[in-house]
């Protein structure tokens, strides 16, 4: 079965977020709490303030899958419901196919690290 | 005219007469208007009232100064246009301050027990500058100001004065939406005096607050040697930005806001108040990353959003003359201590802190296996449960007082009121400046000692 992540609403004003760090690769199997990316969202456009009001958040995986296909870089900007990543559960299942559902995983605030890239490219 | 005629009431400088500007309203004719609602403002300046007083008056420092006009009673306000007398001659001073120009009348809403309903509440606001070209003349405390201050007392009364010294969790609570102190000047009717300083450049956290308690004016010369050395001698050269930023560093530097003293007006004339008697800071100032200087040892902590205005150069200083250093939560606490025991000792003030909201509903961890130990170092709703109790274990042995961000925002909702953690609703901020308030009513009651005016450090 194919799965999909498309970038979920994390917080009810966020229009967006920021790729800010990735721990898989294409084809990598992941297995159940792995780490799948980090990403920072900006409310800023919500809300008029004098400083940037910036979280990071990380995706962690709640099933084990195999990374099919990854569309984005660090730094990259993501609307809500962009496609950011595929998966499968059969490692040459072909992707070409309808996925059946969003990947299961978890979305936790975390703080800012230098393995990101807010702080080190801007 | 129907109503009680608002008037103007005393206001004095020792040795100097008050000039004021045309009106400024902030209210029109036929708008309702609350007891303590800001109505109206002007500038002032205070002028030599002989030739034996210099320029250099109680507040000579502080280029901005305001007056903002508040009824004692609700009811329905007619103002009276001809007090405007617009263009400059509502920013610069033309007229002497006399205590009984009437600037409108109030037809009160309901009976009330002030004994003198007439006679407006003055709040006094006086802005310094981070630099004099910041000469900005629209609106209340215009410009950027390195240092703002408001304050308000009757005859006989010595203002308790609070010192804000957070990020952006303080400063909406404390300078209000108009950033002029008008909410905490309408909410609370005691005689008290706010002081804001800003974040920028550098972030109010622990370690720089205790680096400015003790640092020697030849320490002060030290590290503004080593900042015109790297600037002069740097293969990367200074744009504009790079010399504004360094400016405003060396500005912030050079103060010790934790031991000033304040000059006021008021209606008896000029006083002077000593050191702040509360100290409002935001937990959320502390990192767990610092930058400390590799030769002079000083600390510096400036917010990312911070860090982007300053150019390669001043990026370049950052870099090569300074090391990050880790903070524990030990270390964050032992820094506090001695901030806290510093301040008890050196001018008697007492620290207050706005701790960090420490959940969030958009969170649905249903496993921690996949964070690493320890997760405070990850997660950040663990680092600010664990910060927030470290509050509560030194309040256990010290005077402390938590202003309660996290339950308030659990009560109110999250979600609505405090959305990135930081930055809160209008509401949030309402009920935030009933709890400071009622702490600074607490400094008050127990503590009358620590108003000694003219105490110099």
């Amino acid at each position: 079965m194919l799965y999909e992540f498309k970038l979920p609403v994390i917080v009810p004003q966020m229009s967006g977020a920021t790729i800010e760090c990735l721990y898989g690769a294409r084809d990598d199997s992941l297995r159940l709490g792995s780490k799948l990316m980090d990403l920072s969202v900006d409310l800023s456009s919500a809300f008029a303030q004098e400083c940037p009001p910036v979280s990071f958040y990380r995706l962690v995986l709640r099933e084990t899958v195999y990374l099919r296909k990854i569309d984005v870089v660090p730094g990259q900007h993501c609307a809500l419901g962009d496609r950011i990543a595929l998966f499968s559960t059969d490692p040459s299942e072909p992707i070409d196919q309808e996925t059946t559902r969003q990947v299961r995983c978890t979305i936790a605030g975390i703080i800012h690290h230098d393995g990101m890239w807010t702080g080190s490219h801007s | 005219m129907s109503g009680i005629p608002l008037r103007f009431g005393p206001l004095a400088s020792d040795g100097y007469t008050i000039v004021r500007s045309g009106l400024r309203w902030l209210r029109e004719s036929g708008q309702f208007c609350r007891a303590g609602q800001p109505i109206a403002y002007c500038n002032v300046s205070l002028e030599p009232a002989s030739v034996r007083v210099g320029r250099h008056h109680a507040v000579a420092d502080e280029l901005e100064l305001q007056v903002v006009f508040a009824p004692r009673v609700s009811g329905r306000l007619t103002i009276h246009p001809e007090m405007t007398r617009g263009g400059y001659l509502s920013i610069r001073g033309v007229d002497a301050w006399k205590a009984d120009t009437v600037l409108g009348h109030i037809e009160p809403d309901q009976p009330a027990d002030e004994s003198d309903q007439g006679r407006l509440r003055l709040l006094v606001v006086a802005g310094r500058r981070m630099t004099a070209l910041a000469d900005v003349h629209s609106g209340l405390l215009p410009g950027w100001n390195g240092r703002s201050r408001g304050w308000w007392c009757e005859e006989g009364e010595t203002p308790v004065t609070l010192l804000s010294l957070g990020l952006c969790d303080t400063t909406g609570v404390i300078l209000g939406e108009q950033c002029a102190f008008l909410e905490m000047f309408e909410a609370a009717s005691d005689a008290m005096q706010f002081v804001f300083i800003p974040d920028h450049p550098v972030a109010p956290c622990a370690p720089v607050l205790l680096d400015q308690l003790t640092r020697t004016p030849a320490q002060f010369d030290a590290l503004a040697e080593d900042l015109r050395r790297f600037l002069g001698t740097s293969t990367v050269l200074p744009t504009a930005d790079d010399w504004m930023f360094a400016g405003a560093l060396l500005s912030v530097l050079r103060n010790t806001p934790l031991k000033d003293n304040y000059n006021i007006i008021s209606s008896t004339g000029t006083r002077r108040l000593g050191p702040a008697d509360g100290v409002l800071l935001s937990l959320s100032a502390e990192p767990q990353s610092i930058l400390r200087h590799r030769v002079l040892g000083y600390h510096l902590h400036i917010m990312r959003h911070h860090q982007a205005a300053a150019g390669p150069a001043i990026q370049a200083w950052l870099a090569s003359a300074f090391e990050p250093i880790k903070r524990s939560i030990d270390t964050v606490r032992r820094d506090y201590e001695k901030l806290i025991d510093t301040l008890a000792r050196t001018t008697g003030g007492r620290i207050l802190v706005l701790n960090r909201m420490s959940t969030s509903g958009y969170e649905d961890i249903s496993s921690y296996v996949a964070f690493d130990a320890p997760m405070s170092a990850t997660l950040s709703n663990i680092a600010a449960k664990e910060q927030n109790l470290m509050l509560h274990d030194i309040a256990e042995t010290r005077e402390l007082t938590i202003i309660d961000v996290d339950a308030l925002a659990a009560e109110l909702g999250a979600g609505q009121h405090l959305p990135d953690g930081i930055h809160q609703s209008g509401q949030m901020q309402i009920l935030l400046r009933r709890q400071i308030l009622q702490a600074m009513a607490d400094i008050r009651a127990t503590a009358p000692n620590v108003r000694i005016a003219g105490r110099d450090h």
